[in-house]
């Protein structure tokens, strides 16, 4: 890649956009259009310059989406996956015709004897959805989501798992779906990343997780996600150097643009006007993040509802106000992580702990993206990266359950989602998902189909393959039936 | 954060021109047949057949779509009812042209679920090629290279170097000229920066200026390629193709040992090492006969290549599963570094469009069989880890004393001489005294080790649960030949020899490409890590042979390649780029011109370094740790990870020493695009962001570094204010500032040193950052005033740019 590439997306954006203004494409159609045609004129033998325009097939029902990953893998049988029927066989041994020839984690080797459910399940709202105790928050919110009992993924660890859920695949490197997001929309935001990554821990000790996670991959770069930091510069050298003031570093900036204008009048470079267009961004970044971290306008009774007592502090209550704050300046992607869902042992002890801390903030959420109107067009997803075992885990004192691949559960809000409904099914002991079982990949299409793209046409060549967030191997499928 | 990096004040281009431009750039890249030509396959067919009909009709058996394959002749011309897809020398009875042509879109092909149609031009070229007898050619670069005869080219002064003439032949051939020779300037800048990855300094800048000699240039050529330099800036390349990282990648992502195997590579470009053996070494040095002493370690090291892959030490892995990732992993980084094919889809499936069956995956994985690596099974949450076989291994430094000092005692110990005179007995014990403790510093190493080879099945679907595949022994490909394995079990050692052999026609080809990019801007075949049927047909495919058999008539020698390259008056171009060049090629795949970038992540730190005179320039050793944000590795576990930053010289060494960790690289080399080097990287994008500005304006690193180059203004630039400036100018960009940039710098001085003046606080505050000592000798006011000025001249795009 050389610098008189950066002449195409400039005609590119200029021919789609001659009336728009300069910050608005700065902003946001470039973002998409233009990153199309760039890949398809500089590669012109191979791209499939359709594809992308392509990808924009429906309506959208979703401008944006809240991807809240409760990261560890919450267990479904204590949360959204009601079984009674393991409740009867507690203590007896897991019946083989289950466990037979499948992949085993930290049980291997054991004794597998089942669990039943640690809480008990009620039902919630006009729509009777039945989850359990420790939940109260999202119970509250039972007729706004729909529950998706029938997930199952293809990895059994947590970080090949977590790559799947990011990126449809655990060969590292592949772009995260919010990467795919921006790519085919676009951010609306004019000087906040697009793409945006905001993480707490609490619970049992947690699992490390990667910016692999958030990557670009083969995408352009601006595509990865920012991971906006609890302490520090909440965006890395966001601050201005010690001895330096807003006007100061103003200063500086000018006259680095100054300096690269005039020299760019003799050599004619097209990526100086870049350099000179996102120096210009970068200082306006260096306002618009503190002002966005900056909760001063948010009312006593906002703070009460998410339950953030000392400002953005990092935690998952705080980071889902943020949330918002994001949701409502435009970016289009915003990944949540609490990691503290891993609970090999003392599930009781834990999930009390990590609900405590999720719960009522994820709640929170989406009653305040319903008042303020905003629930509508955003969609918000709420998962781990798999689920656990219906087996007892005991070996590590108090009980808990291993890492579960065959089931799990999750619900999704907002954004074109029917809000009250139950969709799937597990087997009588919750091991595998028996009824309308829902892949990994087939969240992700559904996610693209609400935002308005064909995940079949959302593609980037890399090595010879239109590749794609929903893979090569088998065919994936919007799960119409909790569409609006 | 990243928005696009687009702005409006150019004028606006017309949707027609824009048509112009693609269409423009189809018939550069393939300069295809124009009318009354001939076809041919697999410049102008197999594309158009690879991109629309392979995946349905092509190499892969189980997923072939109504008994038919277009990627053999055999195939296509095989009569299904009577009637053939091709029937040579008759367009109109040819199935394949009735369904690309058929106005019933359910008969008409590509389908219309693929998304894919077919020009009127695209439909004309198969139809001409049909009636051309249909003949179907071997995909280029598996056809072993031929060294095609110079073209002739009508200007003198360009025929000399082959290079050249291949050049010249074609910008002839379309009717453009080269671009006239960059000034001197702007030549010993991109020279320095491409040999060495670091800029010069203004005195060598002005000798080079001053020297009229018909060889000046050259003879900086030569110097740089005998700086100890070049092999830092060649390894930066490697160790991307490689994975070179020094932490394990999944899940804890632990420091793992391998440091050794980066000074392996530096010192391996710096001898020259011929790539052969640089490819036999590090494959299977551990199965070459045995040497003596120091150059055996190296091999040893070497090995580490093998290791580089990514593991996990999570609780619940698989061993299983495991096993067959790392397989895997290894093929693809393999058939991706040397063969520069990905058969990475073939672990589940054959290849779509190549050759390549899943039988080839797990054959050519087969040969790593043997690798030793259940040590990574028990590897704890220590920092590092430890993933046995390990060795202790010298550093560069270290080995060059032990060789002279066992040189020295074997002269001393010659069996054929007399007794050992007292003083020489005194001798001999303290330098082995200093032998030993020299062992005494050697870093572990992870090795490769051979235990004897666990069974390789073909996995279906790549599920490693299976046991239902085949067991396959170690084999290339099929398709690129076959080894004589009649002496048994073929081994690491045939694979690595056959990799680097005429034998195999990637290889040559593939690094050549690849090192043309490094000079050049691009590949020839612009795809650096897919040469096969996806993709590109080279712009100057005779040139790529032709640079690829001199290679191996060379002795793999990659000195002579680069050479070659760097000496050529193609290479010597002005980037400068007008108009109608522009218009006739944007992406500069003719080289009517040079190519302009803006240096890779490591570079932008090694020249802010040397800039300042910070730079702390020893080759080789352990990884390094520059300043980097707090709190960054918080989301690492097993165990948990506080950065601690050098405290020592350290903090000022290249960038091709910092401490890569894989899931969290450092931020500055993620804002300037540096892989993470999970996967083989040939090719790194250019972003342009706000988040590459905001790194080079506010990272410690480039504060303290304008800080120090401030404080070396004021030393060496001279008295006035504008001498200094202009000294600075002159460091950064090897080239003298005009009056009026003198005017926007002396401006800001002249301000920021009135505020400074008046807030010793503020200016206090940014001299003390970073850890290089500040002088009391210079006053504060003036220095920090200075600083902003070398802020704002390290930040220029010049500063960062190669042109």
């Amino acid at each position: 890649m050389t610098d008189d590439m950066d002449i195409v997306s400039m005609t590119h954006a200029n021919d789609h956009n001659l009336t728009l203004s300069r910050r608005a494409f700065l902003g946001s159609t470039s973002f998409g259009l233009g990153a199309v045609a760039l890949s398809t004129l500089m590669d012109p033998v191979t791209a499939n310059g359709a594809a992308l325009h392509h990808a924009h097939r429906f309506a959208p029902r979703a401008k944006r989406v809240i991807f809240l990953t409760m990261a560890g893998g919450p267990s479904h049988l204590e949360s959204l996956d009601y079984k009674p029927k393991l409740a009867q066989m507690h203590g007896k041994p897991m019946p083989a015709s289950f466990t037979k020839g499948q992949p085993i984690a930290q049980l291997q080797g054991h004794k597998l004897v089942c669990q039943g459910p640690l809480f008990k399940f009620h039902k919630h709202g006009q729509s009777g959805q039945e989850i359990a105790e420790v939940f109260p928050g999202i119970a509250s919110i039972a007729d706004d989501i729909a529950i998706i009992r029938s997930m199952h993924t293809d990895q059994i660890n947590h970080d090949p798992a977590h790559t799947v859920m990011n990126t449809g695949t655990s060969i590292s490197g592949r772009p995260s779906m919010g990467s795919w997001v921006t790519y085919g929309l676009g951010s609306e935001a004019n000087d906040l990343p697009g793409f945006v990554v905001l993480t707490s821990k609490g619970g049992r000790n947690p699992q490390p997780i990667a910016t692999r996670q958030w990557g670009a991959g083969m995408l352009p770069s601006r595509h990865q996600g920012v991971e906006f930091q609890s302490a520090g510069d909440p965006v890395h050298y966001v601050s201005n150097p010690a001895g330096y003031d807003r006007n100061r570093q103003g200063d500086v900036v000018d006259a680095i643009g100054a300096l690269n204008r005039l020299r760019n009048a003799s050599v004619r470079n097209p990526a100086i006007d870049t350099r000179i267009a996102q120096y210009e961004l970068a200082f306006k970044m260096q306002m618009s993040i503190p002002q966005l971290m900056d909760i001063t306008d948010e009312s006593p009774d906002t703070l009460d509802l998410y339950g953030v007592k000392n400002g953005l502090d990092g935690s998952f209550a705080a980071n889902c106000l943020l949330a918002r704050r994001l949701a409502e300046r435009g970016t289009r992607f915003i990944q949540l992580y609490h990691r503290g869902w891993d609970h090999h042992n003392g599930l009781v002890h834990f999930m009390k702990i990590c609900a405590g801390l999720c719960d009522g903030p994820s709640a929170a959420l989406v009653k305040d993206l319903k008042q303020r109107g905003m629930l509508d067009d955003t969609l918000v997803v709420w998962t781990g990266e798999f689920g656990r075992t219906p087996m007892a885990q005991s070996n590590k004192g108090a009980v808990g359950r291993d890492h579960h691949m065959r089931a799990f559960s999750l619900w999704m809000a907002g954004g074109g989602v029917k809000g009250g409904v139950t969709y799937g099914a597990t087997d009588d002991l919750g091991y595998n998902a028996a009824e309308n079982p829902v892949h990994v990949r087939d969240l992700h299409a559904t996610m693209l189909h609400l935002l308005g793209l064909d995940h079949d046409r959302l593609t980037v060549r890399f090595q010879g393959l239109d590749l794609k967030l929903t893979g090569v191997l088998e065919p994936a499928r919007v799960v119409s039936p909790i569409l609006q | 954060m990243k928005p696009n990096p687009t702005i409006t004040n150019m004028k606006p281009v017309s949707r027609a021109s824009l048509v112009g431009l693609a269409t423009w750039l189809l018939a550069v890249t393939s300069s295809s047949a124009q009318v009354g030509d001939r076809v041919s396959f697999n410049r102008d067919i197999r594309p158009i057949l690879s991109e629309n009909c392979f995946a349905c009709h092509g190499p892969d058996a189980n997923h072939r779509k109504a008994g038919l394959r277009l990627d053999t002749f055999d195939g296509a011309t095989k009569r299904h009812k009577g009637k053939a897809a091709v029937v040579p020398g008759k367009p109109d009875t040819s199935q394949l042209l009735a369904r690309i042509t058929a106005n019933d879109p359910e008969e008409r092909m590509p389908p219309k679920a693929s998304e894919k149609t077919l020009s009127p031009r695209q439909v004309n070229l198969l139809r001409r090629w049909i009636a051309q007898g249909a003949e179907y050619e071997r995909h280029w670069s598996f056809i072993p290279p031929q060294r095609p005869e110079l073209p002739r080219v009508g200007r003198g002064d360009w025929g000399l170097n082959p290079i050249d003439a291949f050049i010249l032949a074609r910008l002839e051939s379309e009717s453009l000229k080269p671009s006239a020779e960059a000034d001197k300037r702007t030549l010993i800048r991109r020279l320095y920066l491409d040999l060495t990855g670091l800029p010069p300094s203004v005195e060598q800048v002005h000798a080079f200026v001053n020297d009229n000699k018909p060889d000046a240039y050259e003879r900086v050529v030569d110097a740089l390629l005998a700086s100890p330099h070049y092999g830092e800036r060649m390894a930066m390349h490697w160790l991307d193709l490689v994975r070179f990282a020094d932490t394990v990648g999944y899940h804890g992502d632990q420091d793992h040992n391998i440091s050794p195997y980066r000074d392996y590579v530096i010192k391996a470009f710096n001898e020259n090492k011929p790539f052969d053996q640089f490819t036999v070494e590090q494959l299977a040095g551990d199965l070459m006969p045995k040497r003596d002493g120091v150059d055996d370690l190296w091999r040893q090291v070497a090995t580490g290549y093998n290791r580089l892959l990514q593991t996990s030490h999570e609780g619940g892995v698989q061993q299983r599963e495991y096993l067959a990732k790392y397989l895997a992993d290894r093929v693809r980084n393999v058939s991706s570094v040397w063969l520069g094919v990905t058969m990475g889809c073939a672990e589940c499936h054959n290849h779509k469009y190549d050759p390549l069956t899943q039988a080839d995956f797990y054959s050519l994985g087969a040969f790593f069989a043997d690798v030793d690596e259940l040590g990574t099974f028990r590897g704890s949450n220590s920092l590092p880890t430890r993933r046995p076989p390990e060795m202790p291994a010298p550093n560069i430094a270290q080995a060059t004393e032990l060789k002279q000092i066992d040189a020295e005692l074997a002269a001393l110990n010659d069996p054929a001489a007399a007794a050992l005179s007292e003083a020489d007995a005194a001798k001999v014990k303290s330098m082995q005294a200093r032998r030993d403790a020299i062992v005494k510093q050697f870093r572990l190493t992870m090795v490769t080790r051979s235990v004897a080879p666990r069974e390789i099945r073909v996995l279906p679907r790549g599920d490693w649960l299976s046991d239902a595949g085949s067991v396959v022994q170690p084999a290339v490909p099929e398709t690129l030949g076959a080894l004589d394995v009649s002496s048994g079990r073929a081994t690491r050692l045939d694979l690595a020899k056959w990799i680097a052999s005429r034998d195999n026609p990637l290889t040559a080809r593939v690094f050549v490409n690849r090192l043309w990019r490094l000079f050049y801007g691009n590949g020839l075949s612009n795809v650096l890590d897919d040469v096969g049927a996806q993709g590109e047909w080279p712009t100057h495919p005779e040139l790529l042979d032709w640079l690829a058999v001199e290679f191996m008539n060379s002795g793999w020698d990659v000195n002579h390649m680069v050479k070659l390259m760097v000496m050529s008056r193609t290479y010597r171009q002005s980037s400068l780029v007008s108009d109608d060049l522009l218009k006739r090629d944007p992406f500069n795949r003719l080289y009517a011109r040079q190519s302009r970038w803006r240096l890779q992540a490591e570079l932008v730190r090694d020249t802010a370094l040397t800039n300042s005179g910070l730079l702390v320039r020893t080759v080789g050793g352990h990884s390094v740790k520059p300043y980097q944000p707090a709190g960054y590795y918080q989301h690492l576990n097993f165990p948990t990870r506080t950065y601690k930053h050098d405290a020592s010289d350290s903090q000022w060494r290249r960038g091709v020493y910092m401490h890569w960790q894989r899931v969290f690289l450092h931020p500055m080399l993620l804002a300037f695009d540096a892989p993470t080097r999970e996967e083989c990287a040939a090719d790194r994008p250019t972003s342009n962001t706000p988040r590459a500005a905001l790194a080079l304006l506010n990272d410690p690193t480039f504060v303290e570094a304008a800080r120090v180059f401030a404080q070396r203004v004021m030393r060496e630039g001279g008295r006035s204010v504008d001498e200094r400036i202009a000294f600075a100018f002159e460091t950064a960009t090897s080239r003298r500032p005009t009056n009026v940039e003198i005017g926007i710098l002396r401006n800001l001085y002249t301000k920021h040193h009135t505020q400074f003046s008046k807030e010793p606080a503020a200016a206090e505050a940014l001299l003390k950052v970073g850890l290089k000592p500040l002088p009391d000798d210079l006053a504060r006011p003036e220095l920090a005033a200075w600083t902003s000025v070398a802020r704002a001249i390290l930040n220029l795009n010049e500063s960062i740019t190669r042109n």
